[in-house]
């Protein structure tokens, strides 16, 4: 009877503790076979806008306050893509920049005034520790993210 | 055994197979209640250092990488690189980000690492573990509403107070007030 319990106890503790020591995956289960290219996407982004996409690449930023979004590389240089998600949803590990992400979502896009884009550039810097002065704001602009639904991070 | 000496055992007990999720559960509710003041999960070591300023602009090539590693004294490997924009790099090794702003010459050194117990506690909190946790943290949530219940039929000396009837109003008015408030 002892043993059983033991035996129990011990399987018990490698199901609650055990984890691949390679992907860890946040959300719903990625559903999607094909990945999109972020750089085709922000090529010609209006075509992708409410699609579900899948993309995969280099985790260059992670939300610092509430690892509520994550930066991802683009093929191309100097283009990345915001990965957000409602806060607490899912929450990313700042220990995720510099790893490779494949990540699913909806395609969306955000007109923003001038006003706009001042506060939420202030709001950013806040999370990221980040300088941020005003007026370098000069225009409104527009923005396209994915609305996180699952992603898999590799190498945590 | 009476009903009276059941619920007392039934509460006492629970309340003791409680006490660690509770505690680890309220701390942790604290933690992330404030997350707008602080980071629970992780502390971030920033350092600056400065090279001599650069002219070029543009994509940067893996010599160029590994010369500007060998000018901060870092060696000169690496395990991934970003170029937010044609002014900067973005180094990923050993588990820190170093960015080197190239007009400036301003480098800056990032490393995230976990605060001790608080990961751990949000871990566990925030059921990152899922797996059987899920399982675990269910059977938790119905022990609180046993505790709860149990509670309720704890009255002083067998006997029902104004007080256990007041007391128990204010604990239901506790979440539904700020409900009408806010909602």
């Amino acid at each position: 009877m002892k043993n059983w319990f033991g035996v129990m106890l011990v399987m018990l503790l490698v199901g609650l503790f055990s984890s691949s020591l390679h992907a860890q995956s946040f959300g719903a289960p990625l559903s999607l076979k094909e990945t999109t290219s972020i750089s085709a996407i922000l090529e010609n982004p209006d075509s992708f806008v409410g699609k579900t996409l899948q993309v995969r690449g280099l985790v260059v930023n992670v939300c610092a306050s509430r690892g509520c979004w994550m930066s991802i590389a683009a093929e191309k240089p100097f283009e990345q893509l915001r990965f957000k998600v409602e806060d607490g949803e899912m929450v990313f590990p700042m220990t995720a920049r510099g790893k490779t992400a494949t990540v699913e979502g909806v395609l969306q896009k955000f007109v923003l005034s001038k006003e706009d884009v001042i506060a939420y550039q202030t709001h950013h810097a806040q999370q990221t520790g980040e300088s941020f002065d005003p007026a370098t704001v000069t225009s409104g602009e527009t923005y396209f993210q994915l609305r996180g639904l699952g992603a898999v991070i590799e190498d945590l | 055994m009476s009903f009276r000496r059941f619920n007392h055992a039934l509460h006492r007990d629970i309340g003791y197979l409680c006490i660690g999720l509770t505690l680890i559960y309220a701390l942790s509710g604290i933690a992330v209640n404030h997350l707008h003041g602080w980071n629970p999960n992780y502390t971030l070591e920033k350092s600056i250092a400065t090279i001599p300023p650069s002219s070029y602009r543009g994509v940067v090539s893996e010599a160029m990488v590994l010369d500007m590693l060998r000018l901060i004294g870092e060696r000169p490997t690496y395990e991934n690189i970003f170029q937010p924009d044609p002014e900067s790099l973005m180094v990923f090794v050993d588990g820190r980000v170093i960015q080197f702003h190239l007009p400036t010459g301003v480098v800056e050194y990032e490393r995230a690492q976990r605060r001790p117990v608080w990961h751990a506690l949000n871990y566990i909190h925030l059921n990152h573990a899922k797996k059987a946790w899920t399982w675990i943290a269910d059977v938790y949530a119905v022990g609180l509403i046993l505790l709860s219940l149990t509670g309720l039929a704890l009255l002083p000396k067998g006997k029902f107070r104004v007080r256990c009837l007041v007391l128990t109003i204010v604990g239901i008015l506790i979440p539904i007030i700020p409900l009408l408030l806010y909602y």
